[in-house]
């Protein structure tokens, strides 16, 4: 019976371990997520930015083809969509109600291209020599965009990721320590057997390994739990907000996990190699300390 | 170093920090010898001890166990040190997270030990030797204190040493147990190990007379210091 209280009694300080390593890789793993969905929101926004280039009314209709042709093909542009000067008239009479063509006796606006940058390009730099290259063409009479807009998007993606960054990088070192603890508290109470293991000749890698190995399996045990955690929670977070389940990206999500487990791993290996080596270099008094 | 000469030690002196525990240590012990460690609490007997089995650095004097040179020992050479000798300790040190079995294998393989067969043959070997070949199966914390020392004179004969170092192996023990054990240890002594034994339990003088080194004042005090 005692047997089996012993047994039980390491058992248990093996889930307490694996318990504090899957609700620190959950941590991660849930860091990780908001930083990846941060950037993926962020190129949302970037990418919705419409920049309008109105076509001059001479410009043939071929040349304004080839011109949204290489737009298309260029790497700053998303998506482009054109409209011509009719569509645009019809557009604004159905908004206003009125028929203005009538009114003014000749048709006052522009065909236009709607271009949608890529996220990395939708910058102030960027747009303004995409503005003078597309001025060159002279097929261009006016580009529009809203810089106030786009250098506010800019400027707070830029704050919201510094801090999502510094939080990131505080609860990761916070993650570390609280690992590197849970498993040092393992192995203290483990110093006087590491001792014993010394005095009866074992050399200290046979007496690191079964530890090291021990903490590997920990660490793999602790990542399982804390990914199937994380599952569990993009699973509600996706029925809450079914808006946000567009925003995953399946091969990320899989790299993250891949990221916990080796963490995981990792983490356990350093730590539990760490606090083995120090039992292994103290003479016996210092045990006591 | 005589040939037949396990323990050295010459113009030793043996710090527990900076602290000097014992100074200007002179001994030498031959293989089969039984020798008494004696001295009051505090008086260096278990320092002394651990410098023969380089749990303390020798950094005074010269120092040899075991064909061993405890001044240059290097940290990785310590292990096979320590397997030249048995040490049994007063609070036995058994590996409490696993049966005796598995506590007489664990050294085996430790020291090298690749036969499965061979390995189970030792251990029950050793556990005749101490009359416990029945408890193999049990965890340390399931027998009594004279049974585990027991287990931990078995431990130091698994690899057959030519040395025993003895820290108050009575030191728990009620005075019948302790003498089951003290005659264990004369045994050993008798089939030509050499035995060194830490104790301030005066009654096992009398009962199993042999050398006895002084720990006293700082100093280290031998009664066959003028053998010739």
């Amino acid at each position: 019976m005692s047997d089996k209280y012993s047994k039980r009694r390491l058992t248990g300080s093996s889930i307490t371990t694996v318990v504090s390593l899957s609700l620190v890789l959950f941590m991660l793993g849930f860091l990780g997520i908001i930083i990846l969905n941060t950037r993926k929101l962020s190129d949302n926004f970037k990418e919705n930015i419409g920049v309008q280039v109105l076509i001059n009314d001479n410009a043939k209709d071929v040349d304004v083809q080839h011109l949204i042709k290489t737009l298309d093909a260029s790497d700053y542009v998303k998506s482009t969509q054109s409209i011509s000067k009719e569509e645009a008239a019809k557009k604004l009479q159905e908004d206003i109600g009125e028929d203005f063509i009538d009114f003014l006796g000749f048709n006052p606006l522009s065909a236009s291209v709607t271009v949608r940058l890529n996220a990395e390009y939708a910058n102030a730099d960027s747009l303004a020599w995409i503005e003078r290259d597309l001025l060159e063409t002279n097929l261009v009479k006016e580009v529009i965009y809203q810089k106030s807009l786009v250098n506010s998007i800019n400027e707070n993606v830029k704050t919201i990721s510094l801090w999502v960054l510094i939080i990131s990088s505080v609860l990761m070192f916070i993650a570390l320590a609280l690992i590197n603890n849970t498993i040092r508290l393992s192995i203290y109470s483990k110093r006087f057997i590491i001792k014993t293991m010394q005095l009866v000749g074992a050399t200290q890698g046979f007496i690191r390994r079964p530890f090291v190995l021990k903490g590997i399996r920990h660490g793999i045990y602790g990542a399982g739990i804390a990914i199937a955690m994380l599952i569990g929670f993009l699973f509600f977070i996706q029925k809450q907000l079914p808006e946000l389940a567009e925003l995953q990206d399946p091969n990320m999500l899989a790299s993250l996990f891949g990221i916990v487990i080796m963490l995981g791993i990792i983490i356990s290996w350093i730590s539990t190699s760490l606090a083995v080596r120090k039992y292994l270099r103290l003479k016996s008094d210092e045990l006591y300390y | 170093m005589a040939l037949d000469t396990i323990i050295s030690l010459n113009n030793v002196s043996i710090f527990q920090k900076y602290n000097l525990v014992l100074a200007n240590v002179n001994i030498s012990i031959d293989k089969g010898e039984f020798v008494y460690l004696i001295g009051k609490t505090g008086s260096g007997k278990s320092s002394l001890l651990k410098t023969l089995y380089a749990d303390l650095d020798l950094t005074e004097g010269s120092g040899n166990v075991a064909g061993f040179d405890l001044k240059s020992i290097k940290r990785k050479e310590i292990p096979f040190l320590r397997r030249k000798l048995g040490i049994v300790f007063q609070d036995f040190q058994l590996l409490t997270d696993r049966s005796v079995n598995d506590n007489l294998l664990f050294v085996l393989k430790a020291t090298g030990w690749k036969d499965k067969q061979a390995m189970q043959k030792r251990i029950q070997e050793v556990l005749d030797k101490v009359n416990l070949t029945t408890k193999g199966f049990k965890m340390p914390h399931e027998l009594s204190g004279g049974e585990q020392q027991r287990i931990s004179i078995a431990r130091a004969l698994l690899n057959d040493p030519e040395l025993i170092l003895a820290d108050e192996p009575t030191g728990n023990l009620d005075p019948e147990t302790s003498e089951g054990i003290m005659n264990l240890l004369v045994e050993i002594s008798k089939n030509g190990r050499a035995v060194l034994i830490a104790t301030h339990d005066i009654m096992m003088f009398d009962k199993f007379p042999s050398r006895t080194i002084r720990c006293e004042s700082g100093k280290v005090i031998d009664s066959m210091a003028n053998r010739p």
